[in-house]
């Protein structure tokens, strides 16, 4: 492969037509809690003519994320000539809004649902129409299969795809179907090992309007799997699934409202994300889109929802314009929950209670969420002084662990994160590209277990037992946390950022052993309930990038588009970052 | 690995210019276009960009300001939306409530980007009319606009004299 990249350089450099370019990001970490990565990523894209060929080497021991892999992670050949596209090799491909096909290679999570195989593509003005072929080989960690870990995946389905999609303009009206077949090999807990064969079908119809005034957007799903049993398909499961957005302009603001109803499954809250022994039903190459704000602070991210994607309704509304050329808004409320209430029975097992209305609803036992975000925006000086504040208050039924009801008691417990966040962001810059910018996110979080009972119309209990203990071991009932940090930098050059992510009490479930760092001791502060990060960014060209960072990181949760995965602390220790471009 | 990543910061030399493919890139409006089409009236900056990223939507006030002032020069500026299905809906949204005129691309599955080598948000390329990267920079801290006008400026200046020559 060395070799290869070489003559691509040479090539390159003899021969005008020929267009070679590529990046490399190199990163290495260690802390002194043993946590060690090394990995180099090298892409290359090379032209000739209608011909393009994209190849992406690692070079890991351990990455981040992941297994180490040493030579080609990705590649792929394209060719474009008119209306026809040819791609073979890894594909990420999007069709309509994902409801059937959105492959993603989300390296942040360690996230990669892409398809190796071939494209065929032929695009009009008007028309358009893709087939495709190829196998996912799809990973992930789940505590239901052996050997969980968190930075390793613990389990893998391979999936042989072929599907169509067709997409057809007529003016200001836009129609698409799409078809995808999977034929799944699925590994179940049984000893000796073993895989049951699945096929899962899926077809989608959408409609899309588009005008100055507003835009329209609908897609409808059918889900259908098969297991293959005693030498036939007999049908297994079928699922339905519905996305809507209206988006309507005004002079001074615009509204994007978005509606989701994903019906593929319904399964009992302890068991909606084990992937080992329900299948059939939400595809992972599938990843449509979900009723949850992308929060750009930190804080907010790290109590994101998780989406149920099999079982799921809820909308999004989002209101953003402006009161003058200075001052913006934006104001945000999502809301979802489940298809169903759920309760026990006699046995202690789940069972469906009552089905629930196509639109969210407030009821504890259906696991409802919703989150209120706005923010103000103002700008002055010729925009060098930027100031945005915003408020946020989330609640999220995460668990829902008990729902006895009798004609004359009810007794519920569930699993709750709810949180009041307000983020400051404020940035001056200066004349000769100096600047400074802060950040300061403030929260005030709940977590722990409610408990309501109720016997003969009298309520016995309802109250929450916070998971938060202080330092003498006493149960208070929220968690302070507190981010800030304060950038000065010097364009286009270099950026130098102090963060410190502070908590009032000490997270049981976060291990952070007591490691006093030089730069802690000099902030005198108390490392156990503190994380501090000094972080250096030097542009040596205006292609390459290097940084270097010092100090610990706080774990947690981390979550892009709703799917989630849980990242160990970073405990006193040395990031190094380079990236170039060539 | 040693002896590409040498070979990479060899090339990574600022002095050697990036030549870019000929790339399709769907626009906001739905219509494909060419990256040579884009550049048959002039320079381009395009910008990748999501809703999600505070630094480009930072970026993107000054971004409109360059695009409206150097216009009648033929530059104008792309921004292109890395936002995948999850967040593409508000994109057309979020550009009408901030009055922005500039062109408006989509890159969902981040093809263009890693053909651009974009590799962190936000990241500019001005780009001149024979598909060279004249400039390129990852990131925005306050004070990389005035950088940014000093590079359009340039690129507008050398097309200036080549065309006066």
């Amino acid at each position: 492969m060395k070799r290869l990249i070489l003559l691509f350089v040479a090539i390159s450099s003899i021969n005008a037509q020929i267009s070679f370019t590529g990046n490399t990001e190199t990163r290495i970490g260690e802390s002194s809690s043993g946590y060690y990565y090394n990995e180099t990523l090298i892409n290359t894209n090379l032209q000739y003519s209608a011909f393009t060929n994209w190849i992406q080497l690692e070079y890991s021991d351990p990455p981040e994320l992941g297994r180490p892999i040493n030579g080609v992670r990705k590649f792929r050949l394209e060719y474009d000539n008119g209306p026809i596209q040819l791609k073979l090799g890894d594909l990420y491909e999007i069709w309509g809004r994902g409801l059937v096909l959105n492959s993603v290679d989300d390296q942040a999570i360690d996230r990669d649902t892409g398809i190796r195989g071939l494209t065929l593509m032929y695009n009009t003005d008007s028309f358009s129409t893709q087939f495709i072929a190829g196998r996912a080989d799809i990973s992930q960690s789940t505590i239901n299969a052996l050997g969980f870990n968190n930075r390793k995946h613990n389990y893998h389905t391979s999936h042989n795809l072929y599907g169509l999609n067709i997409e057809k303009l007529f003016g200001d009206h836009n129609l698409g179907f799409s078809f995808l077949q999977g034929l799944e090999k699925h590994p179940v807990n049984t000893f000796p090992s073993d895989t049951i064969d699945i096929k899962n079908q899926l077809h989608s119809l959408n409609y899309g309007y588009m005008s100055s005034l507003f835009d329209f957007y609908v897609e409808y799903i059918m889900s259908r799997s098969y297991e293959f049993d005693e030498d036939t398909w007999s049908s297994h499961a079928t699922g339905r699934g519905l996305y809507g957005n209206l988006n309507l302009y005004f002079n001074l603001f615009s509204l994007n409202f978005e509606y989701i109803n994903y019906r593929y499954a319904t399964i009992d809250p302890v068991s909606r994300f084990n992937p080992v022994d329900y299948y059939g039903h939400s595809q992972p190459y599938q990843n449509p889109p979900v009723a949850v704000h992308i929060h750009e602070n930190v804080l907010m991210n790290r109590i994101s929802h998780q989406t149920d994607f099999n079982n799921e309704v809820g909308y999004k509304a989002e209101l953003m314009g402006s009161f003058s050329d200075n001052i913006e808004f934006l104001s945000i409320l999502s809301e979802s929950n489940r298809t169903h209430s759920w309760v026990m029975d006699e046995n202690f097992m789940w069972k469906k209670d009552k089905k629930l209305s196509s639109l969210p609803n407030y009821n504890p036992a259906a696991m409802p969420f919703n989150d209120f975000y706005s923010e103000l925006t103002f700008r002055s000086f010729n925009n060098n002084l930027f100031i945005k504040l915003g408020y946020a208050d989330t609640k999220d039924i995460v668990d829902l662990l008990q729902n006895t009801v009798t004609d004359t008691s009810q007794s519920l417990t569930y699993s709750l994160a709810s949180a009041k966040t307000i983020p400051l962001n404020l940035s001056y810059s200066f004349s000769d590209g100096w600047s400074i910018e802060s950040k300061i996110e403030l929260q005030w979080l709940k977590k722990g277990y409610w408990w309501y009972e109720e016997n003969n119309n009298e309520i016995i209990a309802d109250s929450l037992m916070s998971i938060f203990l202080d330092d003498d071991g006493k149960r208070v009932e929220e968690e302070k946390n507190t981010f800030i940090s304060f950038t000065v930098s010097k364009s286009p050059k270099w950026s130098l950022t102090l963060t410190s992510d502070r908590t009032s009490v000490k997270e049981s479930f976060l291990e952070n052993k007591s490691i006093i760092n030089p730069l802690e001791k000099f902030l005198d502060i108390n490392q156990e309930k503190n994380w501090v990060n000094i972080e250096f960014v030097y542009h040596l060209t205006t292609s390459m990038r290097l940084s270097l960072m010092y100090g610990s990181l706080k774990g947690g949760l981390l979550c892009t588009n709703g799917v989630c995965r849980i990242i160990e602390p970073f405990d006193d220790g040395f990031k190094v970052g380079l990236s170039t471009v060539f | 690995m040693l002896p590409l990543l040498i070979v990479s910061f060899l090339f990574a030399d600022k002095k050697r210019e990036m030549m870019l493919p000929d790339l399709t890139i769907k626009l906001i409006s739905g219509k494909k276009t060419r990256l040579s089409t884009l550049l048959e009236d002039g320079p381009i900056l395009v910008e990748f960009w999501a809703t999600w990223c505070a630094p480009c939507k930072k970026e993107m006030i000054f971004l409109e300001e360059y695009h409206k002032k150097y216009s009648d020069r033929g530059f104008r500026v792309l921004a292109i939306s890395t936002d995948s299905p999850k967040s593409m809906s508000k994109i057309k949204s979020y550009i009408r409530a901030k009055k922005h005129t500039f062109l408006v691309g989509l890159d969902p599955s981040q093809e263009v980007a890693k053909k651009m080598n974009a590799m962190v948000m936000p990241t500019v390329l001005l780009i001149d009319k024979d598909r060279k990267v004249s400039w390129f920079h990852q990131g925005f801290v306050p004070g990389d606009e005035k950088e940014i006008e000093a590079q359009i400026l340039k690129l507008l200046d050398i097309n200036t004299q080549i065309e006066s020559d």
